[in-house]
């Protein structure tokens, strides 16, 4: 189906929950009485289009709107990516490594075995929280700079003296790839952990990986089709 | 099971093509872009087994860093916005072609492909070699350092750790330490 402008936003949950991530992500406060999509998109400062692509994109997934969502302003983009990474690290990241925690206790796995799993996991915590840091504080603020530089808002010499080394290539070598250790936690759990006696905690920790592998898959796409070749299209326009 | 990403302007010709692909058992995942942005990265990151892409985004993309980067892993089949003679080669696909035609075109390929990967694929069980490269990955040397341990070249212990990748799912060292101290490879002790 296709999502329109005047529909009711909370009609559009009803057509598909998953898009309450995106309502998060945006930061867009819950309550919406009988707004429509358009109302509750304007008091809040995002651009219609935008958010209609990204929730056409959440029940249609096999129609990606790259170029669409390029159209977008970057911070909208920015505002996204970083409140996905923030539940991620508060929420969903310590939740998993709770439920590990857990198996210690509630299943009949070997001390030793939970105690690799807890080792395993908190590595990659370590990691995720480095790829965060290094968005946070550089790459998505020179995203801005450049966009304002584009605008006329920053002065060229000033951008270019603050970024006279620095491009979104830079930011590409160092992407680490966090969906890979979360594929390895789930062959090791699935594959290769002794089975444990309690099945459904086991099974909703699983879950609970697989989803966040799946969530972690579309973060990529975002960033590689949409952030970086948009950011390498500004980078450009700056040079003409 | 064979990858394939499909690089092509049009939403109708992605989703035909995509309808034709599907009849391959073979084929375990299609992915789309619809224009050259990004097709390094996901070329990088997905790793396709065929890459089926509109000359004229070929064109646009920076040929040089993109063709050498992927020359020997990826089957690349060109698709193309006019009419071919009827001799055409296989690995060029015409936007008017018959689905019959295309079909023709793509299965001596996909067999091929599929029949590789399943000699590859076919144990998962790790050979001695393996276990013994594995062991050493989960102790924490270099490929360097192994290949001189073992008197074999760098290029071999690499070529080991694919496979181990690939039949165990598991592609960190850190992963792979899980799974060699859960199978008595090495010991906790060892490595702390």
């Amino acid at each position: 189906m296709r999502i329109h402008s005047n529909m009711k936003m909370a009609d559009l949950v009803e057509v598909n929950f998953e898009i309450l991530e995106v309502i998060q992500r945006l930061q867009i406060p819950f309550g919406f009485k009988d707004k429509t999509i358009d109302k509750v998109c304007k008091e809040n400062n995002i651009e219609v289009l935008f958010f209609l692509q990204l929730a056409q994109w959440f029940i249609e997934r096999e129609n990606f709107p790259q170029e669409e969502l390029m159209q977008g302003h970057p911070n909208l983009l920015i505002t996204y990516l970083h409140n996905t990474h923030k539940c991620y690290l508060e929420h969903q990241i310590p939740r998993i490594e709770q439920e590990i925690k857990n198996l210690e206790k509630e299943t009949e796995l070997p001390g030793e075995s939970v105690q690799l799993m807890i080792k395993f996991f908190k590595e990659y915590i370590n990691e995720f929280t480095d790829h965060l840091k290094d968005e946070e504080e550089i790459t998505f603020p020179y995203i801005q700079a450049l966009e304002k530089a584009n605008r006329g808002e920053l002065a060229l010499s000033d951008f270019n003296k603050k970024y006279k080394n620095y491009s979104i290539d830079k930011y590409l070598a160092n992407h680490s790839n966090l969906e890979e250790k979360i594929v390895d936690l789930q062959s090791i759990l699935l594959k290769y952990m002794p089975p444990p006696v309690n099945n459904c905690k086991f099974t909703n920790l699983l879950l609970e990986i697989y989803r966040l592998g799946k969530d972690l898959k579309d973060h990529t796409l975002l960033e590689e089709n949409v952030l970086i070749p948009k950011v390498r299209h500004m980078e450009i326009q700056l040079k003409k | 099971m064979i990858k394939v990403l499909i690089a092509e302007q049009s939403y109708l010709i992605r989703k035909g093509l995509t309808h034709v692909l599907n009849q391959f058992n073979e084929i375990s995942q299609i992915e789309v872009l619809s224009s050259h942005m990004g097709l390094n990265e996901v070329v990088e990151h997905l790793s396709p087994d065929i890459l089926i892409i509109n000359s004229t985004i070929l064109n646009e993309n920076d040929k040089c860093s993109f063709s050498n980067k992927i020359k020997n892993d990826i089957k690349i089949i060109h698709l193309i916005n006019t009419i071919l003679p009827s001799e055409s080669p296989n690995n060029q696909i015409s936007i008017y072609d018959t689905k019959i035609k295309i079909t023709d075109k793509l299965s001596p390929l996909i067999k091929d492909l599929s029949k590789e990967l399943v000699d590859e694929e076919g144990s998962e069980e790790l050979t001695q070699r393996e276990q013994l490269i594995l062991k050493h990955v989960a102790l924490g040397l270099t490929n360097k350092e192994i290949a001189s341990k073992l008197y074999i070249s760098s290029h071999t212990v690499i070529s080991h750790r694919k496979n181990i990748t690939r039949k165990l799912k598991i592609k960190s060292v850190s992963g792979l330490t899980v799974y060699a101290i859960l199978n008595g490879i090495i010991k906790m002790s060892d490595i702390s």
